[in-house]
């Protein structure tokens, strides 16, 4: 297997080989090819690839080793001690001509029509390695005459195929979907999907970016242009916080492809559906180009000029505004940006009322930053797939956080750990799961003190009385949580069994925050019982630990640090705006009126507010809202930093200008604070660095030189880009459950999270993400799906205490009874509207339409 | 379709431990049952029942020269070898002489379905090369002469 089995309990043994009469010493059982290739020889490769099991198919990696009479290819041949290698030879060079020569005797050769051409690994190979003349004379093998789609975003031509069988491998391998075949042997097999039909895939791309040459393609690129006229930037995905290095090209200002480098960024070549074809909102015709001002009360928002919106700005928003005035920083937001923006609020605005995010409370958050240890710096994943046991709970981390997901699905093949997923709904990463557990949505905190329950029994066997106080306490939870006792006692077995625990935990804890505690709890026990236990969080935006770390929040300033008087979070702004005491509310980058649990109620709120400035890139459901909407910048537009869900500061890198009179949100900021006080700053996204290493321990040693480098030998993991931990004093408050109420006339019960396809309302404005969305679904388990004489594909009506609306079912074979899911995406299915304030997750019935 | 053979691939399951291993067995029954090949609706339903992904079982069927896939065959199968040994005593000669007998081209069936002509690889008898197999049966030291015998032989 090509996968190096990651074990911290093992002893590596080094032994010594020579590669071209060059002596180096490398760890037992390294393949030759890395051992070469670590010693600076080059070896060509088609096949291989770190990330996939080693099949050694393609033979151009073949190579002599003394003393053996035939080539041997490198890519699945372990050294041995005292072995030479010579990679060099004639008669290795000649190997490489004639495997180059058999691929080429039914190549297609249609170089000048290929998308790949400039960039293709066979073009390149051919050029380096020969030969430079064919003998076959026999006509091509074709597989087809015309390229044909294999889904929105693939288009396919297998007359160029090297039968290298990457793309079957990327896709079961580390997507785990599995819908590419080998179809036929020998030059005739073809990798395709089923009788070459149109996939219902992933559609992330994966296969296109491991196809080393033109077979699998780009649709939305195609004939677009040749790679040497793209212009590049090394940036950030923005889409959620797993945070995928990728580069992002335009032509003529016009973005036409983001693509992920193969050893570069911990995600290597992956990205998501989102990563790789979201980038269409960057050249969106529907992006803020000017400031926009609403000159009458109960007016329309008409275009102004910078001057005039700023002059509005001045005279409507005290300076000294106190507990009246507030601001909220979506968390896709800059961390530089995120920084100043608290400092605006604080110094200038003089107000404690900060929050990020649009979604979650305050009080919520910081019970969670200190469940998951995030004060402590960051943890890596790839340091998580190394524990006994990895346990996931709260989130829907196949589709929240794909490529999370395909490192938990890559690595925990490779090596015996157990992988423990917790949650209603199923999803893909359940194929690697050894344990299940299908709980009610909000249910996380049940679970988990059914969990502690039974993990302490030991201690509490010695007393009938309160044995039987567990058992009916136990009962509780298990109905709760709709487990038997079985599941808990599986997981209490497996989490009892492991050395080293990582939890990752997701963003449902957000949600429902009761289960916060539990958690908290559920670590420290294990803890306690001599357990390694790491935590990571799971988060769907792109920069939400940067947000917290960064201070943006009521509690506590930047680095943790507990603020002196604390202020009103986003629900605490709203409720003081819904009772008429809230004169100017500054929202950038966050869009609560779609996402705020409770639609009608924050609207309310934010028309309330005697002074409305929203700053984004679209006029957001908040935006329209607004007294002032200033134009901001994407991701595409700007210098600065993020900070992933591990706590990995990366960089994103400016493209190309803002639109119009669009401007780099740090600016906006910047020139609003000067406005009032001419000497805010720091003056540049570089300074205001320099002032957050100085006044934030954790990012003392944060550099933005570090994690732009290329990690050519296939350590993904740049442990230099994680923040450090610090001291803080976080509190976990305890949060009682909201009831939500068990009603017989609503069977579902709602959970709701973000689409494969998209992050918050924003990729709405990608036409791609869009056109792969086969329209707005809702979905229930098979078993309800029967019990209730509906088919997946059918118009159904959700209805629930105040709202309804017609989606299109699908049926998920695994998910829990009574659970419906619907992606909070939607715009035209705000599923917002479900929920109250202050009630548990909401129930709805699900009829004909 | 695979609805007559249900006890059949009930019992075909219960040989392997692992459900996916069934494949082969599952592929020839459906083929059997099909008049010998594989429908694309017979192979989904392979993969339904084998919880495989249906791109899989297409791979498999792909695989082997004596699956039929998607390709309606004659009552009889004829597999001339092709590989060394084979080619050596005169493969292309006993090919040429089929067609003609035959009427088709190799890969093609008679237009009274009574035969198909496809081609293999080594089948194992290089010692009585060149020779073909029919169905179940090897046929050696086969000459032109004898080729016609045999074919009268087949109904
Ligand atoms: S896009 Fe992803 S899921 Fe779809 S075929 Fe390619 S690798 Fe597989
Ligand atoms: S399509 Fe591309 S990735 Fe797949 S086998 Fe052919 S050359 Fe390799
Ligand atoms: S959305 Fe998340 S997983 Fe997908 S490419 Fe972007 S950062 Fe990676
Ligand atoms: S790279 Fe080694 S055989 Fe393909
Ligand atoms: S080559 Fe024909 S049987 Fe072996």
């Amino acid at each position: 297997m090509g996968l190096q089995p990651i074990n911290p309990y093992k002893r590596y043994i080094m032994v010594t080989v020579k590669i071209n009469g060059k002596e180096i010493t490398v760890e037992d059982n390294t393949l030759i090819l890395d051992a070469a290739r670590d010693a600076g020889y080059e070896i060509p490769t088609f096949c291989y690839q770190a990330d996939l099991m080693g099949i050694g198919s393609c033979r151009m990696c073949l190579v002599e080793i003394e003393g053996q009479k035939k080539l041997q290819p490198s890519c699945v041949t372990p050294v041995l001690h005292g072995i030479s290698i010579l990679t060099e030879t004639p008669t290795v060079m000649s190997a490489r001509a004639s495997m180059l020569e058999f691929l080429l005797a039914n190549h297609a050769m249609d170089c000048p029509v290929c998308d790949k051409g400039g960039e293709c690994e066979l073009q390149d190979m051919v050029y380096k390695y020969g030969p430079h003349k064919g003998r076959h004379a026999e006509p091509k093998f074709k597989f087809h005459e015309k390229d044909y789609a294999l889904s929105p975003v693939i288009i396919k031509n297998s007359n160029r195929c090297v039968q290298c069988m990457k793309c079957v491998r990327v896709c079961r391998e580390v997507v785990g979907r599995n819908v590419l075949g080998a179809l036929g042997r020998g030059d005739h097999q073809e990798p395709t999907s089923f009788f070459r039909s149109f996939l219902d895939c992933d559609a992330d791309g994966n296969c296109i970016e491991v196809c080393p040459v033109g077979c699998f393609m780009r649709l939305p690129y195609r004939y677009k242009t040749r790679p040497w006229d793209l212009k590049g930037a090394d940036t950030i995905c923005p889409y959620c916080a797993t945070g995928c290095r990728m580069v992002i090209e335009h032509r003529d200002g016009e973005v036409i492809r983001a693509r992920a480098q193969l050893g570069v960024g911990m995600n290597s070549e992956t990205l998501c559906a989102r990563g790789r074809f979201g980038y269409e909102i960057i050249n969106s015709e529907a992006r803020l180009t000017t400031p926009l001002v609403r000159r009458q009360r109960h007016g329309t928002l008409e275009p102004a000029t910078w001057e005039e919106a700023f002059r509005i700005i001045k005279e409507r928003m005290p300076s000294l505004g106190g507990n009246t005035v507030g601001g909220i920083a979506g968390a896709r937001l800059a961390t530089e940006e995120l920084y100043l923006f608290q400092k605006l609020m604080r110094e200038v605005f003089k107000t404690p009322n900060v929050d990020s995010g649009s979604r979650w409370d305050a009080a919520a958050v910081e019970g969670f930053i200190a469940a998951t240890d995030m004060a402590e710096g960051g943890v890596s994943v790839f340091d998580c797939m190394e524990a006994d046991t990895v346990f996931v709970i709260g989130s829907q981390v196949s589709e929240e956080n794909p490529v999370t997901e395909y490192i938990i699905r890559r690595i925990s093949a490779g090596r015996r750990m157990n992988v423990i997923i917790a949650g209603p709904r199923a999803m893909k990463l359940d194929s690697s799961a050894n344990l299940l557990l299908r709980h009610y949505p909000a249910a996380e905190a049940a679970l988990l003190s059914a969990v502690i329950l039974d993990i302490n029994a030991a201690k509490l066997a010695a007393s009938a009385d309160l044995t039987a106080a567990k058992d009916a306490k136990l009962d509780g939870h298990l109905k709760a949580a709709g487990l038997t006792i079985d599941d808990v006692r599986a997981l209490a077995t497996k989490l009892r069994n492991s050395e080293s625990i990582a939890i990752m935990a997701g963003t449902e804890f957000l949600r429902y925050p009761h289960g916060i505690e539990s958690l908290n709890l559920l670590k420290e026990l294990l803890r306690s019982l001599g357990k390694k236990v790491r935590v990571m969080p799971l988060l769907d935006r792109s920069n939400q630990r940067g947000a917290w770390e960064m201070g943006v929040h009521p509690a506590f300033g930047p680095g943790y640090v507990k603020a002196p008087a604390p202020g009103l979070g986003i629900s605490g702004m709203l409720d003081a705006a819904a009772d008429n005491s809230m004169d100017a509310l500054y929202i950038a980058g966050a869009d609560p009126a779609a996402l705020y649990p409770d639609e009608a109620h924050v609207k309310e709120a934010l028309s309330k507010v005697r002074f409305l400035v929203v700053q984004d890139i679209f006029l957001t459901e908040t935006a329209r809202l607004a007294d002032v909407v200033l134009p901001g910048a994407s991701f595409a537009e700007k210098d600065g930093m993020l900070t992933n869900q591990e706590g990995r500061a990366q960089i994103i890198r400016k493209l190309l200008p803002p639109p119009g009179k669009a401007k780099v949100d740090l600016d906006i900021i910047r020139a609003l604070g000067e406005m009032y006080d001419r000497s805010f700053g720091p003056k540049n996204a570089a300074l205001v660095l320099d002032e957050i290493r100085r006044a934030q321990p954790m990012y003392a040693d944060v550099s933005l030189a570090f994690n732009n480098k290329r990690n050519v030998d296939n350590k993904l993991d740049n442990k230099a880009a994680l923040v450090k931990g610090t001291k803080a004093a976080l509190t976990i408050r305890k949060f009682e459950q909201a009831a939500s109420g068990q009603d017989a006339q609503y069977p579902f019960m709602l959970a709701t999270g973000n689409h494969l396809f998209h992050s918050g309302r924003l990729t709405n404005y990608s036409k791609t993400l869009n056109d792969l969305m086969k329209g707005m679904t809702v979905e229930i388990s098979e078993e309800d799906a029967l019990a209730s004489g509906l088919a997946a594909g059918e118009r159904v009506l959700v209805s629930g205490a105040g709202f309804s609306v017609t989606l299109m079912l699908t049926v998920k074979k695994g998910t829990k009874r009574g659970v419906a899911f619907i992606a909070e995406n939607f715009d035209a299915a705000p599923v917002n509207r479900f929920f109250r304030k202050g009630k548990g997750a909401p129930r709805v019935k699900i009829t004909k339409a | 379709m695979l609805e007559n053979v249900k006890e059949e691939i009930q019992a075909t399951l219960k040989k392997y431990p692992v459900k996916k291993s069934a494949v082969m067995d599952l592929l020839r029954i459906a083929q059997r049952e099909a008049g010998g090949h594989l429908t694309r609706e017979a192979m989904d339903e392979i993969a339904v029942l084998l919880e495989m992904q249906p791109v899989e079982v297409n791979a498999a069927a792909k695989f082997y020269t004596m699956y039929s896939v998607a390709r309606p065959v004659g009552r009889h199968r004829i597999w001339v070898c092709r590989n060394i040994s084979c080619s050596l005593m005169g493969s292309d000669h006993i090919m040429k002489h089929l067609e003609q007998a035959l009427g088709v081209k190799k890969g093609e069936t008679t237009s009274d379905k009574k035969f198909t002509l496809d081609v293999a690889e080594c089948l194992g008898s290089c010692g009585t090369a060149p020779m073909m197999q029919i169905d179940d049966e090897f046929y050696e030291n086969l000459d032109a002469k004898k080729i016609d015998g045999i074919l009268k032989g087949f109904k």
